[in-house]
């Protein structure tokens, strides 16, 4: 207690100094906890638009360009496979839309079947999506993303409008709601079309691309046997094993989260030299002032302080130091993420954990390079300390 | 009070050896006022800081209120030191940063002393040297006379059985040092045993009885009724 309130009167009594070795500290502290909270941030915003495109989602690639074996009827029978809820084959292009005199040039054209929609959990502003009769029938329709809409054609009712892309005439029956921004680019330029028209249009003949949904997040694994099964026994007697693979979501997170795991601790060790250099020059002060204070603690020896007494006195010192540093790092780093989080665009949260991190962090360090100089205060003999002028 | 045997003390000066106190013995008794004399470089800074404490002596013993303090460890030493000796300085030796009454509050503070009973005898303390209404000044703002007088109380306030005093006037001028003498010698008459170490034949002559010191020696006892 009274080793507390010495520690706080010295500290008052060179404010500027005091200040100057604070600041190592706070500069640490914050940027300890400010590239923590941006690297988590990031992996927050990554998962999260991975969990946007849906966890239990996979996509069967096939590599073959001969003899290629999936067909539109091959993809139905994969909706019937054990963990499968829905499976769409997928060909992607693009290209330049016209609608009067209006041009969209944006737009991810992208031939499908029903049941996509559920697959990227879509949901519809208004009119429909497409239906089988669309896909047998070869109909020129398309579903229009918020943004190809309002490109096309204005803000108002689009469901029934028409626009032309390679001089063919498709009419709107639907419009998606908003999606948002994913890291995939913006969801909201999609201009779905037939899967059997694209074909067509693309000049691509086959199926290159299934993406398939699982049952439920748990059924992801299920769902890749299964899919797994079933591709090998259409594959037999194909040259080569590498003809297909399955991603799944769940591996891609995996990745991600690792790689960003890696970019937190790269980002935070970074930082943590920053604190180490503030300890360092919590050190440096402190070995100065115990050596502008030699007579002093030789007073304080001449009048019954003993080793224990002075070396607590120079201790909490340096622990107050590098606390307040700690809680003020603190302060700035709150004051720090609020101001950075607009900036860029993802919600920064400074976690419990890393909070106690760095404060225990800048603790020890007040410990470790408090006890050197506070260790030779102790040790300093009362009558040469007196004798110091 | 005091009973030293064959006190010696070496120091290594550049290389060479000197010996500050060799074979010094005498006996202080209880209540009484000795001045130790002798001129500069005689050896009485050495023979303070083994009395007071600060130093050890290479050989003899020391027998500081009954207890041998040869075998006294660092920290045993000063506990010994707060609780026995009360220290006065020359250079008064208060920390600046501090007021009058925390400086006299401070051997409290390593006795382990409550804050309400620390302040309570310290304003006695600083009563008793005159100073009841100086209390919250620092040193800087005293006269070099209340300072001396503040680092007395310090001296006292913890009822050591011993007080010690280095040169007390030695920076003062003559009327301030004459009344602090004044002082040691109502501290005297309470009943305080009190050493003083002066160079000051006019100093040591207040004391009961001189030690005159020479080249580490004790040189002769003279006793001195004043």
């Amino acid at each position: 207690m009274q080793s507390i309130q010495m520690a706080f009167k010295s500290i008052l009594s060179n404010k500027m100094r005091s200040f100057l070795t604070m600041l190592g500290i706070i500069i640490g502290v914050a940027s300890v906890v400010i590239l923590v909270s941006i690297g988590q941030g990031a992996n927050q915003s990554v998962s999260d638009s991975i969990q946007k495109m849906g966890t239990n989602l996979l996509s069967v690639n096939i590599n073959m360009r001969r003899n290629n074996p999936i067909t539109l009827q091959r993809v139905q029978e994969m909706r019937t496979l054990e963990g499968v809820a829905q499976a769409s084959p997928v060909s992607m292009s693009s290209g330049t839309l016209k609608a009067g005199l209006q041009q969209y040039e944006d737009g991810s054209i992208i031939a499908t079947t029903p049941g996509y929609d559920v697959i990227r959990n879509y949901t519809l502003a208004q009119g429909r999506f497409l239906t089988e009769p669309d896909v047998s029938n070869r109909s020129f329709v398309a579903v229009l993303g918020q943004e190809a809409a309002e490109e096309l054609f204005g803000s108002a009712g689009v469901v029934g409008e028409t626009f032309t892309w390679k001089g063919y005439p498709f009419t709107v029956v639907g419009i998606l709601d908003k999606i948002g921004t994913s890291m995939a680019g913006s969801g909201d330029n999609l201009i779905l079309i037939p899967y059997t028209i694209g074909e067509r249009l693309f000049q691509r003949k086959g199926i290159n691309s299934v993406y398939v949904s699982a049952l439920s997040a748990d059924e992801v694994e299920t769902a890749q046997e299964s899919l797994t099964a079933y591709m090998d026994a259409l594959m037999v007697g194909a040259s080569s094993s590498t003809t297909y693979n399955i991603y799944n979501q769940t591996t891609a997170l995996e990745t991600l989260n690792t790689a960003t795991a890696t970019l937190t601790l790269m980002l935070g060790g970074i930082a943590a030299i920053s604190l180490l250099v503030g300890g360092i020059g919590i050190m440096n002060i402190m070995l100065v002032s115990v050596s502008e204070r030699t007579r002093e603690i030789g007073i304080r020896k001449a009048i019954g302080a003993s080793r224990r007494n002075i070396l607590s006195q120079f201790l909490v010192e340096a622990l107050v130091v590098s606390l307040i540093g700690g809680l003020l790092g603190l302060g700035v780093s709150v004051l720090g993420t609020y101001l950075l989080s607009p900036t860029l665009k993802m919600t920064l949260r400074i976690s419990p954990f890393i909070t106690a991190v760095a404060l225990v962090f800048s603790l020890t360090i007040g410990v470790v390079f408090g006890l050197y100089p506070a260790n030779k205060a102790s040790r300093l003999l009362p009558v040469l300390a007196l004798r110091h002028e | 009070m005091i009973q030293m045997r064959d006190i010696s003390k070496c120091y290594q000066l550049g290389g060479e050896k000197v010996h500050a106190l060799n074979k010094v013995s005498f006996d202080i008794g209880n209540g009484e006022y000795v001045a130790i004399i002798g001129p500069s470089g005689s050896g009485k800074s050495t023979l303070m800081n083994i009395i007071g404490c600060l130093d050890v002596q290479d050989s003899g013993t020391y027998r500081l209120a009954g207890t041998d303090t040869s075998k006294y460890s660092g920290r045993q030493l000063a506990r010994l030191r707060s609780t026995h000796i009360g220290f006065i300085f020359q250079g008064f030796n208060l920390l600046g940063r501090l007021s009058a009454l925390e400086n006299v509050e401070l051997p409290l503070v390593y006795q382990g002393i409550g804050r309400k009973q620390r302040r309570q005898r310290a304003e006695e303390a600083l009563g008793s040297v005159g100073l009841a209404d100086r209390m919250k000044h620092r040193p800087a703002q005293l006269s070099g006379g209340q300072q001396q007088r503040v680092a007395i109380a310090r001296a006292l306030v913890a009822k050591p059985k011993l007080i010690l005093a280095d040169e007390p006037t030695g920076n003062l001028d003559t009327g301030t040092g004459s009344e602090i003498m004044d002082l040691f010698g109502q501290l005297h008459t309470q009943g305080n045993t009190i050493v003083l170490i002066t160079h000051d034949p006019g100093i040591a002559a207040r004391a009961q009885r001189a030690l005159r010191i020479v080249d580490g020696k004790i040189q002769q006892e003279e006793d001195q009724e004043g």
